[in-house]
């Protein structure tokens, strides 16, 4: 197990790193460059450009920049940000937070509500419950995040006006205490729901489908003809087994809801990583782009092993060495 | 009294579309330490009767007739007591026992598991020392009792079935198609062992398979089924020697015999009926030699001839 898990870790680490390359290069052979915005529309003097240029070593060869960048990121220092002058670490901090209460809440939400109406729908396969899902999950599946979350304000904000449409907090009553966690919790319910939504069809889906095919496994069989009860073993033999791609999936799902909250932050205006990540695009701000990325890297390098670890405690089958 | 006396059961599948007469009117007897084996190419309705006894076919299919298991009707019984009877009366071995156990469940709790279904009260290692003992019984090392299913080879998860169908010490052991999967060798093996443990735990047997050779060797009589009717049934010795039903003569013909002259190996022209049509006359008149006028209008009876022996054919003489 400690083998496997050094392994595995080793591989993310891997992983992280060709990332960090990619990524790298992606942004600076991107059109556009930090300089250009620094210097202003003013017909900046040529020399004004190099001093800049220079300030941030961009005039070095691309592979000694990153050579650089490695170098200070081994010191545990991720650069300044060009546009604000602040450490990077420090703007990531203040925004992370908003981002993983997002993030992180609408996956469990989205685990446990999808797969639970999924084993429901598995378990009466054919009725109308299990009709009338099926067709939500393509339903939602389809809908673009962002349509979504603008309906949700429309109908919910706008219109009914129960819920604030955009932001974490009140800002006109600086509430403290319990007061301030039920005014987040008040703004998080649309953002919150929207993210959900888009999700719970995968776990939806994965757990029916995945119920009924361990349902029709031969094993079942064998106790049924034992004279097991029904409930039995399902609660004990086709949950653990069913829940298996649900594990892969909720992996895969994890990195790309961190990642893909952005466009959910910028619609309801949700003080998180996906704001600062638009604006560092739009102004090529270059640490602070490499900072969010690394982030992102880092935790997708992470669930990824954690899934792995965890399914290989659940599933025999998976070997350690 | 006979152990199990099946009486014209059919089994029907039923869909929206169309219904399929997947075993059609079928009777037969097996006494108390009976060995049946029921033969038919794929698709005859072997493991379909062979599941109906058991009710473990899917919900579309409909079963009639009786099933009289020391006298009670399996047919009639209600999912609870059925449930009782399971197991502890009737068990049975699937083919493909790789895929018999819950790949992520230890062998030795999921036959714990399903001991103490029948046997509540049985603490924990008077049930682990009872499963280590059905494990040797079946010559497996104890250690199968701590491993999962796909550390075994095929033989090995055959025997553990094996070992798992004998457990409550059943007074029938259907096995569907239980040495198909394996070499000849190990078949050889399990069959010989099979036969001990039958005797010595009196047990009756069916053996459900395609295999006229496993059948001759293994089963005391024989039953030849035939797109969902059973053609002919009887000895084992009756039968081979002297098939009265032109199915069973094809059967025979197209399996090699080991000793004496070499024959032609022929196989039975034609396919099986579409058996979601009704059809007139005898079953098999498409594919059969030796078919005549009577055989496309009337659908023969089932004549009963010496030492019990039933035939399904127009020609096979006897009393009906």
């Amino acid at each position: 197990m400690a083998r496997y898990l050094r392994k595995r870790v080793l591989t993310g680490i891997l992983v992280i790193l060709v990332s960090l390359i990619i990524n790298f290069s992606l942004i600076h052979l991107a059109p556009g460059n930090p300089i250009n915005l620094l210097a202003g529309k003013d017909n900046p003097s040529q020399e004004m450009i190099d001093t800049l240029t220079k300030k941030y070593g961009l005039d070095k060869p691309i592979y000694v920049q990153f050579i650089h960048y490695i170098k200070t990121l081994l010191k545990g220092d991720l650069g300044y940000s060009i546009m604000s002058n602040e450490p990077v670490g420090k703007l990531i901090l203040e925004k992370v937070g908003p981002t993983l209460l997002l993030a992180l809440t609408s996956i469990i939400l989205a685990l446990v509500i999808g797969t639970a109406l999924g084993i429901l729908a598995a378990r009466k396969r054919g009725s109308k419950f299990d009709i009338v899902m099926n067709g939500l999950s393509y339903l939602f599946d389809s809908t673009p995040n962002f349509w979504l979350g603008l309906m949700l304000i429309l109908i919910f904000a706008s219109k009914l006006k129960v819920f604030p449409t955009a932001g974490m907090v009140d800002l006109r009553t600086q509430s403290e205490g319990i007061a301030k966690v039920i005014d987040i919790l008040w703004h998080l319910v649309l953002p919150l729901t929207t993210v959900t939504l888009i999700q719970i069809p995968y776990y939806f889906r994965i757990a029916r489908s995945s119920v009924i095919q361990t349902m029709s496994e031969d094993f079942i069989t064998t106790f049924r003809a034992a004279g097991m009860k029904e409930n039995r073993i399902f609660n004990k033999y086709v949950f653990k087994n069913a829940i298996l791609p649900t594990v892969t999936v909720f992996g895969i799902n994890l990195a790309y809801v961190i990642s893909g909250v952005a466009i959910i932050e910028i619609v309801f205006a949700w003080p998180g990583m996906g704001r600062l990540m638009m604006t560092a695009i739009s102004k090529r701000d270059y640490p602070l782009l490499m900072g969010i990325y690394l982030l992102l890297s880092v935790s997708i390098a992470v669930c990824m092993i954690v899934v792995d670890v965890v399914y290989a405690i659940i599933d025999p089958r998976i070997r350690y060495d | 009294m006979k152990l199990l006396s099946i009486k014209n059961e059919s089994v029907v599948y039923r869909s929206k579309t169309k219904n399929v007469l997947a075993v059609n009117n079928v009777s037969f007897d097996i006494d108390k330490q009976d060995s049946v084996g029921i033969v038919g190419e794929s698709g005859s309705g072997k493991s379909t009767l062979a599941l109906a006894l058991l009710k473990l076919l899917p919900k579309n299919a409909d079963v009639t007739g009786e099933v009289l298991f020391e006298d009670k009707d399996l047919l009639k019984l209600s999912t609870d007591e059925f449930n009782d009877l399971r197991w502890k009366e009737i068990s049975i071995v699937f083919q493909k026992s790789m895929n018999s156990l819950s790949p992520i469940h230890r062998i030795g709790s999921q036959m714990a598991d399903i001991y103490t279904i029948h046997d509540g009260s049985a603490d924990s290692d008077e049930v682990k020392g009872k499963i280590i003992n059905l494990l040797e019984m079946v010559n497996l090392p104890t250690r199968v009792y701590t491993m999962y299913p796909h550390e075994l080879s095929g033989g090995m998860m055959q025997r553990v079935s094996i070992a798992l169908s004998l457990m409550h010490n059943p007074k029938l052991i259907i096995m569907d198609e239980a040495t198909t999967a394996l070499d000849v060798i190990t078949q050889g093996q399990i069959l010989n062992e099979i036969a001990e443990l039958e005797k010595k735990l009196k047990i009756a047997r069916i053996m459900i398979s395609h295999d006229m050779s496993v059948v001759a060797n293994t089963c005391r009589k024989i039953a030849v089924m035939y797109a969902g009717y059973l053609v002919e049934f009887g000895l084992v010795e009756d039968v081979i020697l002297n098939p009265k039903h032109p199915y069973t003569k094809g059967l025979l013909k197209s399996f090699p015999p080991l000793k004496g002259e070499k024959g032609e190996l022929r196989s039975i022209p034609g396919y099986l009926p579409d058996l979601s049509i009704p059809h007139e006359g005898c079953i098999f008149k498409d594919r059969c030699p030796q078919k005549e006028n009577i055989c496309l209008y009337t659908a023969p009876k089932t004549h009963i001839v010496e030492n019990g022996r039933k035939v399904m054919c127009n020609f096979a003489g006897g009393d009906c």
